[in-house]
């Protein structure tokens, strides 16, 4: 059997989209527009994360960044950073299916400007606004069960907790957390969003069963984006192919892997 | 002649412009933004409805890279 990202096993569903790939990538932070460009390619990921700022009809005109995600032939995926109450996130979320015409939204709500942490309070509020509009919202929370429990409740489909602070790079700070919404909510698209700095995160993360990561910094700040988006695409393949297969159990013991049958040099008398 | 906002600058404008005069008189000329007026998006199907007040407060946001 031969096994690629292309393999029909890989193959899932999330917000009603088909998808080959569990890898979501960022679009910013890259040296050039062209770097951005060849690691998305470089990546195979089917969805990308884009934003909205303020701009002025000279930087407006002919807006060439649109351009190029265009041209990638990819499902969009704005996002809502930078808001800092469910009032600026749902009005982003507004103008973001306008213009990029898409009902999905990462939804991001910033409670704390030092560590970036999500406001739990007003992502749930935002949550429940954007999903009875006909959003397809995909919030971006930290480890806590409980806010994972209130976001399902307003009818999020899909939740994305923190593995750690955004462009921290250290990996899931609290796994054992991240194992509990896991099995707390198994019908739930479940992806990792902020904190991994290297192609083991993802992996650790996909060996955990969730359904997807989503990174941007540990691509774009990489000395070779490209080759690192490469990278992350086969550490997300291989953690989804750890789970499926079902890791083996750990032991407190050593237990030789070669048969002892037969071994050599051993005899019952000497 | 009243004072708005856009994009978090001071802006004096002609009064009673709407929203699509008011893009047309900063020199948008392609599609792709949006617009928010005091932190509530306005669709295009409101542009020709929407008078600019004295003291709105009008953001117009467009695509960036994003994470």
């Amino acid at each position: 059997m031969t096994l690629t990202v292309n393999n029909p096993n890989n193959i899932w569903e999330i917000g009603g989209k088909t998808l080959n790939s569990r890898l979501l990538i960022g679009s910013a932070l890259y040296p050039s527009p062209a770097h951005m460009e060849e690691a998305i390619r470089a990546s195979e990921a089917e969805i990308v994360t884009v934003s909205l700022r303020r701009q002025s009809a000279k930087q407006n005109a002919g807006n060439s960044f649109w351009n190029i995600i265009k041209s990638l032939n990819v499902q969009v995926l704005p996002n809502t950073a930078g808001c800092h109450s469910a009032k600026e996130a749902i009005t982003t979320a507004q103008m973001a299916r306008e213009v990029f015409g898409t009902h999905w939204i990462k939804l991001e709500v910033i409670g704390d400007q030092y560590n970036l942490q999500p406001d739990p309070f007003e992502t749930v509020k935002a949550a429940e606004v954007l999903i009875k509009e006909g959003f397809e919202v995909f919030p971006y929370t930290t480890d806590d069960l409980v806010v994972a429990k209130r976001l399902a409740d307003v009818g999020c489909k899909i939740i994305m907790p923190w593995g750690s602070m955004i462009g921290s790079g250290k990996g899931l700070m609290n796994p054992m957390n991240l194992k509990a919404i896991r099995q707390a909510f198994p019908e739930l698209k479940l992806i990792i969003d902020a904190g991994i700095g290297k192609p083991s995160h993802a992996v650790q993360a996909m060996e955990l069963g969730y359904d997807g990561i989503l990174l941007n910094s540990a691509v774009a700040l990489a000395q070779d984006p490209i080759k690192m988006a490469a990278g992350f695409k086969y550490a997300v393949e291989a953690g989804r192919l750890a789970y499926e297969a079902g890791v083996m159990q750990e032991r407190e013991f050593a237990s030789p892997s070669t048969p002892t049958v037969g071994t050599p040099f051993w005899h019952q008398f000497k | 002649m009243i004072t708005v906002s856009i994009n978090g600058e001071r802006k004096e404008i002609k009064e009673g412009l709407n929203i699509k005069e008011l893009i047309k008189a900063l020199g948008y000329t392609t599609s792709g933004f949006a617009i928010a007026i005091n932190t509530t998006f306005v669709p295009i199907a409101k542009y020709l409805e929407t008078i600019i007040k004295a003291g709105d407060e009008i953001d117009i946001l467009a695509p960036v890279q994003g994470g």
